[in-house]
């Protein structure tokens, strides 16, 4: 196996009194893929902002290429791509500058040309002009997609990436995380219910009550590779 | 480009789209001017005094309007959390937004030195000239004073609130060393009377530029 991209180690999170997140162990490596499954408030964001650098463990520690993830170096930082609920982009700007100014700040080469190849992908190269605050909720989560992965990371944090896609946009997300675990990236992806991605191995947790479970060594292979014929559906 | 400059054109190319810091900026700029010259009374509002009271305080309300939006726009989208997961160190993220927020700030500031000529009756060309340099600083240490503490604010309950009273009492110093050396530009005594009050501007500048660049990064970072 290759080696772990991330690696958990009891972590923890409490917010004030509550806690979030108990003793969560989890390793995802390059080239592989991982799906979190819990309901509201069960702790996936939060865990995919700890592993972001966005937020910082109450207990245990998160390791991203080897760094822990409360001091990452801008090295660090570069190499992750993260999909959030909110989209990180700027309604005021173009989606070609907002793709633009992101490439720039990765220190992408050629910032425009890689804005107009991944609004291509993302089929939004007719948009690229338009304002985002022009955009509807699925363009803007297709744009975020792109803003994610334009700098090529070598660790994508998707927080639910098939929400308020259209059929389409399913099937332009599914593309990308495929294009992406060919090319050697780990991706992480989280979920309300039990998803699947044809072509993909994708190891299953769920998560509750704060505490990671590992649904793969539940399942059998069988029940496991029907799953995977849907393509990005999640379950309520 | 180097991302410094990245992120200062996003933010003055929004701005110049939106012109919401600038236009509430000069707005009430000329607001808190207007007020003052009715509240003064035609006899008490003239002289160097009372213009350069007058500049100055609108000088503390605009700032308190708009120095800040810089870096509060981020929080639009989650857009702060993007930078922040970015490779540019965040010193150079301070940079930016110090440099961003003072262009608004000089925008507001050159109206309302030009409107505080107008109003008190002052000579035009000199009088412009010699407090240049003066609002200059006094916009600067505002920028990196008020950059500084949004960055602190933000990740606060109701900081938006918080911030106009964080930042006047920390302004006072370079408050009053910018109104003394104001009066003397306006009144046309020698600058090098005004050498110690641009002296205390000057370190203001240089203290919170210091402290906002090395502690930026401690101030804006994890939840």
């Amino acid at each position: 196996m290759a080696a772990a991209v991330v690696e958990t180690h009891a972590l923890g999170k409490s917010f004030g009194l509550v806690p979030v997140l108990l003793e969560v162990d989890l390793s995802v490596a390059a080239g592989h893929a991982a799906v979190i499954i819990g309901g509201n408030g069960a702790g996936k964001s939060t865990l995919l902002a700890i592993l972001a650098g966005l937020a910082a463990p109450s207990t245990g520690n998160a390791l991203v290429f080897g760094q822990d993830t409360r001091r990452l170096d801008p090295d660090g930082r570069r190499q992750i791509g993260m999909l959030s609920h909110r989209s990180f982009l700027y309604p005021n700007l173009t989606a070609s500058e907002n793709l633009e100014f992101y490439a720039t700040l990765y220190g992408v080469e050629n910032p425009h040309g890689a804005a107009q190849t991944w609004l291509r992908r993302v089929g939004l190269a007719n948009f690229a002009a338009e304002r985002v605050r022009m955009y509807s909720r699925g363009m803007e989560q297709r744009l975020a997609a792109a803003r994610a992965m334009i700098a090529a990371p070598m660790l994508l944090l998707l927080d639910e990436p098939f929400a308020a896609l259209d059929s389409d946009g399913v099937a332009i997300m599914a593309d990308l995380i495929r294009a992406e675990l060919a090319r050697g990236c780990a991706v992480i992806v989280s979920a309300h219910g039990q998803a699947s991605i044809d072509g993909i191995e994708l190891d299953q947790y769920e998560i509750s009550h704060g505490q990671l479970e590992s649904l793969t060594d539940r399942i059998e292979p069988s029940r496991a590779s029907r799953l995977r014929s849907l393509l990005g559906r999640q379950n309520p | 480009m180097s991302a410094f400059a990245a992120v200062l054109s996003k933010d003055l190319r929004l701005e110049l789209r939106s012109g919401i810091s600038t236009i509430a900026m000069v707005a009430l700029a000329m607001l808190v001017l207007v007020v003052l010259v009715f509240a003064l009374g035609p006899g008490v509002a003239r002289g160097p005094e009372a213009a350069a009271g007058a500049l100055w305080i609108a000088l503390v309300f605009a700032g308190m309007l708009g120095a800040s939006r810089a870096l509060l726009s981020e929080n639009e989208n989650g857009c702060i959390r993007a930078l922040l997961m970015s490779p540019v160190d965040r010193a150079t993220l301070y940079a930016a937004k110090l440099t961003a927020s003072a262009v608004f700030m000089i925008v507001a500031v050159a109206a309302g030195a030009i409107l505080t000529v107008l109003f008190f009756n002052l000579d035009f060309s000199g009088a412009l000239a010699r407090l240049a340099p003066i609002l200059f600083l006094g916009v600067i240490g505002f920028a990196a004073l008020a950059t500084l503490l949004a960055a602190i604010s933000g990740r606060a309950r109701g900081g938006e609130l918080l911030l106009p009273l964080l930042i006047v009492p920390m302004f006072v110093p370079a408050l009053i060393a910018g109104v003394r050396a104001s009066i003397v530009a306006l009144s046309g005594a020698p600058m090098a009377t005004a050498r110690d009050w641009i002296g205390i501007l000057v370190a203001f500048d240089v203290l919170f530029v210091t402290a906002g660049y090395l502690l930026f990064e401690h101030v804006i970072g994890e939840e």
